[in-house]
Order: structure tokens, then sequence, then C-alpha cells
């Protein structure tokens, strides 16, 4: 079992205070023992949780025996026939509506909430609170319902065992099934199904006749999106290579990802599909992984075109994990355009803005490390302070990425920067010649170029030299001593002798199951990547909706203990890099690893 | 069978809720605490409650939205009337209702505007820079009297731990809103999503109890 990283979420077992809910009754009990029963998929290292663990185990016990009333059917037929109303105009006012606030004349959605506070325009859009998925979330004690057609309109049900819907936390079964008419009447007047007040947080909007029929034709939509890579039995996920990706990290990811798959598949997989019913959800949480390489070729702008390829012969369910080089937009944009979440690659360059959304990074790699620098250059006192900067980096590599987020950085700030672009073979040496005279000097290179500096005097005093630690190897870089003293690293990770207790596992897990660590913190991460996905879909129990995958790494990546090389991970609507910050560090020696931080920990 | 199960999850229930719920009011409330006398008046269900709490804020600095470091005492203890929250600003569904009802306070403060200090603390102060806070606050149009902090992850959790605000991670955080009429006095504390006639209501009779 791969995945025992993870504290459990204390959320389903604190009863919601002062819930408003009439269903609140048995749900918050309901709440818990589920999350009790999925937590022994993925749960706990601390011996603390032990005895907790233990009750769990008693419980999925007593649930094969066949408990009344706990699950949700364990497999929903996907969809009807997924295509239609893409291209009805009625359906686009009606995703304007929910996504951003516009309404089909194009003006600001309306709303307020009771005591009159106003909303308007992408304020008042129903995905604030909804989410893309329309499937809802909690936030505190308020649980926000899920929208989408199907949970609104399914007929009264006793309990959730009688409910032929996927899980979500907001899903009610006894009441009313709405019809357009009440829908539109909560959207406008805040009333339930069976004209009750809804909950104090959804406004009252106000919509005319042709909007209201858009949006609820959205609201249906939304569940016409047919799950791809999803089978009664088999999950398919792929990972993506790019042709200049780094062998050695590429065999070490891949070594990592397919014993990860291996293992998954091993667990408690039996004899699933005759066991499949609508009491026995337990066994469909733990279909089959199935491990797609998408290994890409040629120049980057063929990238897409293949990666669309890939997907029509392979539909995979997510990407996870991958490797790049130089670039990896092509890849987030494919990603972004296929609406296919993708999870956490090992790439020194992401792209796009907080603002997409399914693409996932653990950190913005080099662009961070350009941040800190340029922090700590901006920060230094005004007698030390730097005037000029020399970058150099390598054609056709990840630092020339690094290399312009810094220039960018530093614009504004009345330093010269200049760049020089060592082209292959070239040597570093007249390079370097060319900076004499600035103040910093800024290294975007490799463990060869850093060691070939021993040949090099090293800068005068006054010249600060910073280098890309993700580039050069972090502690491992091979640094000669000459130039330990003047040099600084960008860090973007946890210090080593803090981050061993997250790493510990993950590396005794290679261990024991033979693989070769070749590359640390890309095999340290891939295994991340793959609990975090684990963890996830445990949570997700049937519900294979691409984007709520995204929503619930979202909401749930905070809670996560062991966060491998990474002091912390957060994400949230609105926000792509999970770290967000590092060091400056120093080696303490003249040789060996060890290091000493300039600073705490910086958020750029 | 079914009975077992009941039984046994009802145990479990009772025991979590046992364990945990001390920890709500690990704070010490030391006067009151009961339903505000007057929810009943709200159409939609915001039901509230109030309390009085002695709070001990710790001394960490923390940092403005102008990118000044402060120290969390000297903010509160400026000898104006303070109105907390704790927010971040990539919330979408309880902070926007926080912020928007004190930006409705703001103008239904009056002349009182200029003797208050509002302040929202970030609850997820990496990603809230700054930068990102003066961004924010221009949204709900804050004034001068309303500043919003972020600084340390670890300044930012013994904020929260000490307003018994700190609930893990940001996902399960909940509405309170806290008063206090001057440096000294305890605090007010509402918990639920109090509307602009509550906190105005609230801060009246605490600065006349003054």
């Amino acid at each position: 079992m791969a995945a025992h990283l993870s504290r459990p979420s204390v959320e389903p077992i604190l009863p919601a205070p002062r819930k408003c809910d009439r269903e609140r009754g048995f749900a918050p009990i309901r709440r818990f023992l589920r999350g009790v029963v999925l937590a022994q998929v993925w749960r706990p290292a601390s011996p603390a949780l032990v005895p907790f663990f233990g009750l769990a185990l008693t419980l999925m016990l007593t649930f094969h025996a066949g408990a009344p009333w706990a699950a949700p059917r364990a497999l929903v037929p996907a969809s009807e026939a997924s295509g239609s109303g893409d291209d009805n105009p009625a359906a686009d006012v009606g995703a304007a509506i929910f996504r951003h606030g516009i309404q089909g004349s194009g003006a600001p959605l309306e709303a307020t909430r009771d005591a009159g506070v106003r909303l308007q325009g992408a304020a008042a859009a129903c995905i604030n609170c909804h989410r893309s998925s329309g499937l809802g979330a909690k936030a505190g004690s308020s649980t926000i319902p899920p929208i989408t057609g199907r949970y609104l309109l399914h007929p009264r049900a006793k309990d959730m065992g009688d409910l032929d819907l996927p899980y979500v936390d907001g899903i009610r079964a006894d009441r009313d099934p709405y019809t357009d008419e009440t829908i539109a009447r909560a959207i406008r007047s805040g009333l339930n199904s069976e004209g009750k007040p809804l909950s104090y947080l959804m406004p009252q909007f106000d919509l005319n006749d042709a909007d209201m029929t858009a949006l609820i034709g959205y609201l249906k939509r939304l569940d016409k999106r047919r799950p791809r890579g999803v089978e009664d039995t088999v999950l398919h996920f792929a990972t993506i290579i790019t042709p200049d990706a780094d062998p050695v990290k590429r065999r070490g990811m891949l070594d990592v990802l397919q014993q990860y798959f291996t293992d998954k598949n091993v667990f408690p997989l039996g004899a699933t599909p005759p066991l499949r019913s609508t009491r026995k959800m337990m066994f469909m949480v733990n279909r089959r992984w199935q491990l797609h390489v998408w290994e890409l070729t040629g120049p980057a702008t063929g990238w897409e075109q293949q990666l669309k390829q890939h997907l029509a012969a392979e539909p995979v369910f997510a990407v996870l994990s991958g490797l790049g080089g130089k670039t990896w937009a092509p890849i987030h944009a494919f990603c972004e355009h296929e609406e296919i979440p993708c999870l956490f690659p090992n790439v020194e360059t992401p792209v796009g803005g907080d603002g997409d959304f399914y693409s996932l990074y653990l950190s913005k790699g080099v662009l961070l490390e350009a941040e800190l620098i340029a922090k700590n250059i901006l920060d230094a006192d005004g007698d030390k302070g730097v005037r000029s900067v020399h970058q150099i980096y390598r054609a056709g590599d990840s630092g020339e990425a690094g290399a312009q987020a810094l220039a960018a950085a530093l614009k504004h700030h009345g330093i010269a920067v200049s760049s020089r672009v060592l082209a292959a073979g070239e040597s570093l040496a007249k390079a370097l010649k060319g900076g004499a005279g600035t103040n910093a000097l800024v290294l975007w290179l490799r463990p060869a170029d850093i060691a070939a500096l021993g040949a090099i005097p090293a800068p005068p005093a006054s010249t600060t030299v910073f280098m890309s630690g993700l580039m050069g190897g972090l502690e491992n870089a091979p640094l000669p001593s000459s130039w330990r003293y003047s040099t600084r690293l960008a860090y973007p990770v946890d210090l080593p002798e803090r981050r061993r207790y997250r790493v510990d596992y993950a590396f005794g897990w290679f261990t024991i199951r033979h693989i070769p660590v070749v590359a640390e913190q890309v095999q340290a991460d891939t295994y991340l990547a793959c609990g975090l996905l684990a963890e996830t879909l445990s949570h997700m129990v049937d519900t294979f909706v691409g984007d709520y995958l995204v929503e619930r790494i979202e909401d749930m990546l905070e809670r996560r203990i062991l966060t491998g090389y990474y002091p912390r991970l957060t994400l949230a609507s609105g926000q792509r890099f999970a770290s967000k910050g590092g060091y400056i560090v120093r080696f303490a020696d003249a040789h060996g690893v060890r290091l000493v931080a300039d600073s705490d920990w910086l958020v750029p | 069978m079914k009975t077992v199960i009941q039984s046994l999850v009802a145990a479990l229930a009772l025991t979590a809720m046992g364990t945990i719920a001390p920890l709500a009011h690990a704070a010490g409330v030391s006067a009151i605490s009961a339903p505000d006398p007057h929810a009943h008046h709200h159409h939609m269900m915001s039901e509230i409650m109030r309390s009085t709490v002695d709070y001990t804020p710790p001394p960490v600095s923390l940092v403005r939205e102008d990118g000044k470091a402060v120290s969390l005492i000297s903010e509160l203890n400026d000898g104006r009337p303070v109105i907390l929250t704790f927010i971040y600003t990539t919330c979408t569904s309880i902070c926007p209702m926080i912020s928007q009802t004190l930006s409705q306070l703001q103008s239904d403060l009056g002349s009182d505007r200029n003797k208050v200090h509002m302040m929202s603390i970030s609850i997820d102060p990496e990603q809230d820079t700054p930068a990102r806070l003066t961004e924010y606050a221009k949204k709900y149009g804050a004034g001068p009297e309303w500043q919003h902090y972020t600084g340390t992850v670890e300044a930012s959790v013994a904020t929260q731990r000490a307003f018994d605000v700190y609930r893990g991670d940001k996902m399960n955080h909940n509405p309170v809103t806290l008063l206090r009429a001057a440096p000294g006095k305890p605090w007010l504390r509402i918990d639920g999503f109090a509307t602009v006639a509550e906190l105005l209501g609230a801060y009246h009779e605490l600065v006349a109890a003054k």
C-alpha cells in the first residue's frame, strides 16, 4: 500500500455546529463514517492514529458484511449520450452566466443576499461557490450543494443507499425533486424545492426568462460530460515525456510510476466485477490503474497534435507526473484545451498563470528561483546594493526562462541586466570574462558547467554569484571550493535536514522495491504526485469528473503532512503552484553537501 | 448487524465530538455564550453566536498590505475600537461574504468610520502577498481605517490560534468576526455570518459600554 501518507481530515468528524440544514440528522455521522471507510485506502502514518485506523478496518469489514445505509450506488452510468447542446447558443449563455457572471445581454449578472449585500458580474457567478464541476464543496461548516441537473432532479430517496448518484459532500437524498420552475425560484428567490429558505450564502439572482432557461440548460449539460479513461474496473492515466527530457531522470521517473501502479494494483482488488452492486462501493474505489507513457518526438510545435492523437487512441482520466526539458508550454496548452487534469509534472519551466485550471504544479521551478534571486538582490542593503547583473545560460536549456524572469523582475529597479547565451560546446571561461565589472553574476547552468568553474578563478569578493539550485543539482552541485565563498544557490525546496522526515518514507519505498535512486528530487516528486492522486481519488469515491478531481486536490492538498521536498503545499481556485517559496543558501564547507541558509524561508 | 453498526457509529461519533469539542473553546469563554436573540429576524439562515472572550494576542510581526512589517499587538492596541476578521484572497465562498459585509459596514458606520480600526488577517499568507492584499482591499473599497495583513505561516497560525479560529487548513475556516471597544477590554466574538446591521449594533453596544 503505497500512500499511507496523510493525516486524516477532521472535517467529517466535527459535527457542523450550527448547520441549519433540516437534513442534518444523521448526515454528519454518515459523512464521518464515509471518511473512516475511505480512510483505510491510504491512511495514516502517525502512531497516534493507529487505534483510529484499527477502528476504520473494523468498520470496513463490517461494511463488507453488508451495511445497509452506507454507500451510494457503485457505478453510475457515465451519462446519457454526450455532445448535445455544444453548438446551442443558449448553452453558451448558460455557461457565461455560470462561469463568468455575464448575462445573455452581455450585462453583468446581478444578485443580492439577504441583508442587502449586492453582488455583480464575476463575483456573482455560480462557479465561485459551486465550482467548475457544479458539484459544490465544503467550506468550513458550510456545505455548498451540487447543482448539476441530476443532483437537482433526482427523485426523493430515503437515504444515500437508494440514491443512484455519485457521492459528493453536499448531496441530498430526501428532498422533493426540483423542476425547472422550482430551480428558477431557487435562483431568483432563494427557496428550495419544498419552498424552504436556502442557505444564507446563496444569493438571489436577477435573471430574465431566456437567461434562466439557458442557465438551467447548462446545469443539465454539466452532467453530459462523459469521463474519459474510466472503465468499470480500470482507471487510465498517462504520463508525458518530451524528447529533450534528461534520459537519467526519465528512467528514474518511469521506475517510480511503474512500480507505484504495480503496487496499487496488487492491493485488494480481488474479484471486483461480481461484487459490484449498490452496497459495494468499497470495491469500486479500488479500480485498477493503468499507465500510458506518451513519449513526444520532434520539435515542440508538433507536440500538441501528437498528444491529441495519443488521447484519442488511449483515453485517460488524467495526466500524472511527466518530464519536460526546455519548454512545457505545448503540454500545458493541451491540458487546458482538452480539459484534462495534468497533475504535478517534473518541469523546471512551468507555464501559465493562476488563471488556468487543469495544470497543477508543485512549484514554479526556475521562475521561482528567479523571483528568489530578485528578492535577495532588491532587499540587499544600500551599501552592498547590486547595480548590474550578468547572467549566463546555455542555449536550449531551462536557464533561458529563468534569465528572462529575473531580467523582468529587476527591470524597473534601475539595475542593468546583461545576459550571455552559451552555444553548445562553447566554453564557460570566455563568457565569464564578459561579466567582469558587474556586481552580481547569475549562473543558470548544469553540473558539468558548474564543475568546470574549478579551472576559472572565482570573481572578486565584491561580486555576488547566484546559481540555480534546481539546474545545478541542489546540494549535490559540484561547485568547486574556490567558488563556494562567493556563491549563493537559489533553493526552492526545503532544507535537507528539515525535509528528511518527509522524504524518508519515499526513499525507503524505493529501496525495498529495488528502484535505483538516480534523480532524487524527480523521483521523490513523482512519488508525491502518485500519492496525491491516490489520496484524492479515494475521497472522490466514484465521482469521476475531471474538474472535480482538480477541485478536490485544490481543497485537500493543504492537509497533507508528507509533502516531500516541500515544507507546505497549498492550492485553491486561482492557485496553480503548490509550493510558493524557497531559500537562498551557501555551502557551509569547502567540500561536501552541508548548506547554510542565508535567511528564513522566503516567499517572493 | 445494523444495530451493531449504528451503535458503533454513534459511539465513535460521540467520542469524536467529545474529543474535539473542547478544543473549539480552548481560549476560554469568560462571560456569556448564547445564541443571538435577533437571529430569528433573518429571512435566510444566518445563525450567529455571540460570546465574550479574553484573548491574548501573540507577540508576532505581520506584514501590512503596504509592505510594512508591523507588530500585531501594536496594530490592535492603537486605541481605536477594533473589528477583526480572517480571510484569504482566493477564497470564493465565505471570505467574499465577510469582506462584502465589512465593506458595507464602513459606509454604514457614518462618522464613526474614522474612529475604528478594521483588520483582516490572511490565513493563506504565502499566497497573499502584500500586492495581492492591496488588490483585494481595493476590490472591496477598503478605506484608510481597514487594513489587511499577511506574514509568515507561523505568524498567521499563531494569530489564528490565539483567537481560536485556527481549523487546520483554510478550507475548514468558518466566518468569525471579533470586536473590541478598546485595549484591555474583552473581545466580543461573533461566529457565523453577521450582517452589517448586527455588526453595527454590536459595535455601538460595545462603544457605549466603554
